[in-house]
């Protein structure tokens, strides 16, 4: 291969002479030094949503140091984000990453070892919900990440409507109700003789499919693994559609946002004026969701009818999502991203603030263990939803995370919406979704290589 | 004489026809950028409504707080109009000093580079969009300016082009008179041959700066920081995001992209169509 | 050598400094990079080098095979459109017996499209052909043509033809003026002695300013074909996510390229792409080239 070594050469004599210059992520990290908190100097934070904005304005007033944030849409965080990180040109001093991101990033250069010194994350190890704790852990055990949040799952529902239809909101009642899909299959029917819809759209179920039988998408020896749980699901979505179970709202369409409210036509699809479509209007009874869909898509969405929501869980427990924070390891201000994520993670006052504020499920256990016996939320017509969640996230195994997760689950929901819109057969979807995940991701095994 | 006039009536109203084809897009664009977003969803009238200011309001409402564009739109245009204007600076007087080069000297490899230059006009630029992009990742100039403008000193078509236009309208002797006055090599070129140059450097900046304000792909792999967006990236980036719920900000915000372009063209139209048509017919 | 011929090398070292680091230089980069597995991770030299694995693969890739499919399909019908177009559109304009005027009017008004920013035309037409309150839905329901909303960009035939259809909207004008310059060139006795011996309008056509301005067709034919077959930013700003659009229907060559690489981070593989596409790009050239002189000879 000499081609290969003279090519070699000269090329990346070019490109060695280029990167002795400047600074890129350090790849091993010994800061035995004490860090100093600058405050001249501006601190530069990265994410994908807006929710740092107000945690942010608190950091500025009591810590009096300036910040900025920017936010690159969800869409292109990670494409637009990873090359920063590795060449370290513009890149921030702290950036969170959501839980799919996190599993790409966490063994990369990328954030600082907060096990090390002088972080020592690891003493906090029992201030926080087990799993959101691991999760933030690289294949060394050292932690990179912290998050202030954890995001189970639950089944969040209309009141009204449960009682029309059973005489009982109990979320005890509406939980057996819903204890298995056979018996969710059979509420949908009686939802539907009465006039609604158990679900806006059918891929909702697909979080229950996952929780099911909770094995990850791609196992240790690298292999794509469809367990069956998610097969069978394919048919309960089909099963949704055909019987008419749903109201044909796509997940994020203004349809769907609108369900949230009162009454949509049905298959008003993508449609963005809701009240324009003619046909027949049905009301959705219930939305798979976690915590943050309760606070931060359901109730603002529903705000004439807060109040009489309830909440309660589905045939299987899930999670979804959740946003991790760390700090750049080539940062130049890890004094003051530090404080930023102290306070984000580990400040009893300020997470009692944000929690007062936003009613989030927290990850750090000595607020929550406070506010957990009186928590209770108005819109959920007082049910204590933080019992509720807590117990839910015991449940969660973190180990069926992996960094494919965010491109095989859209490859996956595309093939089974080509199932359940009859254009392909169960089998040629299966083909197909294997077909696709080995060509975007080569390095996995599928069934077809065999 | 009847039937002629006959065949032509039809021909102009064929041609009419298709001009309103061709302007029907743009008007449907302004139009609906004056109307809010109910009236668009109940259907395109031709019409103006009354929404425009409240469109701008809201596209600068959202591009500002949920984006994370800062100053909207008009930071567009000042980045678009930075890249442009450094990117046809550098590639017209770059170009014009390269074909000097080539016509006015004689030199070892002359031959093979120019051939070069050739053969680099034909390749792609796909090709080396991979590798350009993990050059600049190790030179650290990614989310900068720099990939953008720097390689415009090297634009092969315009140099090609430039060397034509000297090999037929300069006279050698010119620069034997100027020698004997003994200027030396580079105040002769810019003293006597750039000013020449000077209608073919127009020619070329035009669609150097109308080309470097359209390109998209080049900074859409480079630049990551929404605040540094050229207008054609920020607009691929407004579909994902809040401004796009409102269909009336949404043509509002394409129609501003466009303006700049169109004004141009209204007073240049003449001048452009005339270096399309020279041009083709010379090559 | 004559001393003062040095100075060549100095007027046009710029040119050729930045030519080689930004020009070259990520063309022999990118050739490196598809002979390795590069993830786009820290630097393709820490890759594993993988010999003509990624080619391999590219020639059994049903996705490229694909892309290729869906990329001609597209330029094709626009090509014949297009061509059709601005011939008709020339011959009309050049026609001396019908002396119409208004050329340069007409002219602006078909050639301004072309200046448009493409990723702005592209979201323009992604709302006019929305299929529930697009505007050309709206029209065409109202003028009576259809009786009931068409999806274009929701089934993989009408999508295609939608993109072709832009891209002819977007570039009949700038053929037209090369093509009707074209015909302004030929010389004027070429037409007068058709006239003179009595030739019809479609005889002159066929016999004298087609043969005679082909070698401008051949131009035309093969700009548009490099460009058709780099068509990228309409497909990718009009499918969601970029994704390349109902049952990847609108997935072009450089769609799939730019996926490849920068959403699944295969760079490697990508890079191999690229190449696969320059060399289809390359074949086709000399085949149209050397179709259209064989004709001839």
């Amino acid at each position: 291969m000499k081609i290969k070594k003279y090519l070699g050469i000269l090329l990346s004599t070019v490109l060695v002479t280029t990167s002795l210059v400047g600074c890129g992520p350090k790849k091993t990290s010994e800061n035995k030094e004490k860090l100093e908190v600058d405050k001249t100097k501006v601190l530069r934070v990265w994410s994908f949503t807006d929710e740092l904005k107000e945690p942010l304005k608190y950091f500025e007033e009591k810590y009096g140091i300036k910040t900025e944030l920017t936010i690159v849409p969800t869409e292109n965080y990670a494409s637009k984000l990873q090359p920063v990180l590795d060449s370290g040109v513009g890149a921030p001093d702290v950036f969170t990453a959501e839980i799919a991101w996190v599993k790409q990033w966490i063994d990369l250069p990328y954030w600082e070892n907060l096990s090390g010194e002088p972080y020592n994350a690891d003493k906090w190890a029992d201030d926080y919900v087990p799993y959101v704790y691991n999760i933030g852990k690289d294949m060394n055990g050292n932690v990179k990440a912290l998050s202030w949040q954890a995001t189970p799952g639950g089944f969040i529902y209309k009141r009204w409507i449960a009682r029309k239809v059973w005489g009982n909101d109990d979320p005890a009642f509406v939980a057996q109700k819903l204890s298995s899909m056979e018996n969710f299959m059979k509420a949908a029917e009686e939802l539907k003789q009465a006039g609604y819809k158990i679900l806006p759209d059918e891929g909702a179920i697909r979080w229950f499919a996952k929780g099911s039988d909770p094995k990850p998408w791609v196992n240790e020896k690298n292999e794509l693994q469809l367990t069956q749980a998610q097969i069978d699901f394919m048919d309960y979505q089909k099963k949704l559609r055909d019987n008419e179970y749903t109201a044909l709202a796509p997940e994020w369409s203004p349809a769907w946002f609108a369900s949230m409210q009162g009454q949509i036509p049905i298959n008003a699809g993508w449609e963005k004026d809701v009240n324009k479509v003619k046909g027949n209007k049905t009301e959705v009874f219930g939305y798979v969701m976690p915590t943050w869909g309760l606070h931060y898509v359901i109730k603002p969405n529903a705000k004439e009818t807060a109040g009489d929501w309830g909440l309660t869980s589905g045939p299987s427990p899930y999670f979804w999502g959740g946003t991790w924070i760390g700090i750049y390891s080539g940062s130049k201000n890890k004094g003051a991203a530090w404080e930023f994520v102290k306070m984000m993670t580990h400040d009893e006052e300020f997470l009692n603030w944000w929690y007062k504020k936003t009613g989030d499920l927290l990850s750090y256990k000595p607020v929550t263990e406070k506010v957990k016996d009186t928590a209770k939320d108005e819109f959920l017509k007082g049910q204590n939803h933080y019992q509720f969640f807590l117990k839910e996230a015991e449940k969660i195994n973190p180990n069926i995370v992996t960094k494919y997760d965010q491109g095989i689950d859209t490859i996956w929901g595309n093939v089974v919406k080509e199932y359940i819109e009859g254009k392909k057969t169960k089998d040629a979807a299966i083909n197909e979704f294997y077909k696709q995940v080995k060509n975007a991701y080569p390095e996995i095994k599928t069934p077809l290589d065999k | 004489m009847n039937k002629r006039n006959f065949i032509r009536g039809i021909l102009y109203a064929a041609l009419t026809l298709l001009a309103l084809i061709c302007l029907i897009p743009f008007a449907m664009m302004i139009i609906n950028s004056t109307r809010s977003n109910t009236e668009i969803v109940r259907g395109f009238t031709l019409i103006p409504g009354k929404s425009l200011i409240e469109n701008y309001k809201n596209m600068m409402y959202h591009m500002d707080v949920s984006d994370g564009v800062f100053k909207g739109i008009w930071l567009g245009y000042k980045n678009s109009f930075i890249i442009a204007i450094s990117v046809t600076i550098l590639s017209g007087y770059f170009s014009a000093l390269t074909a000097y080069g080539f016509y006015a000297y004689d030199f070892k490899g002359k031959k093979v580079l120019f051939i070069l230059i050739l053969i680099m006009m034909m390749i792609p630029s796909q090709l080396g969009l991979l590798g350009f992009y993990e050059l600049n990742k190790a030179l650290k100039t990614l989310d900068s300016y720099i990939p953008l403008i720097v390689p415009s000193i090297a634009t092969p078509f315009t140099v090609f082009f430039m060397r034509q236009y000297l090999v037929s309208t300069m006279h050698p002797a010119l620069l034997e008179a100027a020698r004997i006055d003994g200027a030396n090599e580079f105040s002769i070129f810019h003293k006597i041959v750039l000013p020449i140059m000077l209608p073919a450097i127009a020619t070329m900046s035009i669609f150097t700066f109308i080309g470097a304000w359209n390109n998209y792909l080049i900074p859409l792999t480079i630049i990551v920081s929404p605040h540094k967006y050229p207008l054609p990236v920020l607009m691929g980036y407004l579909k994902g995001g809040k401004v796009s719920e409102n269909l009336g900000s949404m043509y509002l915000a394409i129609s501003m992209s466009v303006a700049p372009i169109i004004i141009a063209f209204m007073f240049l139209s003449k001048y452009i169509i005339s270096s399309i048509s020279a041009g083709s017919v010379k090559e | 050598m004559n001393s003062r011929n040095k100075y060549g090398y100095l007027f046009i070292a710029p040119f050729f400094i930045v030519f080689s680091i930004f020009g070259i230089y990520p063309i022999l980069l990118s050739l490196y990079m598809s002979f390795t597995d590069y993830k786009g991770i820290g630097s393709p030299f820490n890759a594993n080098w993988v010999g003509l694995q990624q080619y391999a693969r590219l020639l059994k890739d049903t996705y490229f095979l694909q892309a290729f499919i869906n990329t001609w399909k597209i330029w094709g019908v626009n090509i014949i459109l297009q061509l059709a177009l601005a011939l008709i559109l020339a011959v009309i304009f050049s026609d001396v017996r019908l002396k119409l005027k208004g050329v340069s009017l007409y002219r602006a008004i078909f050639y301004l499209p072309n200046l448009m920013t493409v990723s702005s035309v592209a979201l323009l037409f992604l709302f006019i052909l929305d299929w529930q309150h697009g505007a050309l839905n709206g029209l065409l329901l109202k003028a009576g043509f259809i009786s009931k909303p068409v999806n274009w960009l929701g089934q993989p035939q009408t999508a295609q033809l939608s993109v072709s259809l832009i891209q002819t909207w977007l570039w009949f004008g700038h053929t037209f003026i090369i093509i009707f310059a074209g015909i302004e060139g030929i010389s004027k006795d070429y037409f007068e002695a058709a006239m003179i011996d009595g030739a019809s309008r479609t005889q002159t056509f066929f016999k004298v300013t087609l043969p005679l301005l082909k070698p401008i067709m051949i131009y035309v034919v093969i700009t548009s074909l490099i460009g058709g077959l780099q068509l990228f930013e309409i497909p990718f700003l009009m499918s969601q996510n970029g994704l390349g659009g109902p049952e990847g229907s609108l997935v072009t060559m450089v769609l799939y390229l730019y996926n490849q690489a920068f959403k699944y981070r295969n760079f490697g593989y990508a890079a191999a792409v690229a190449y696969g596409l320059f060399f289809i790009i390359l074949i086709f050239s000399i085949f149209v080239f050397k179709g259209m002189f064989k004709e001839e000879a």
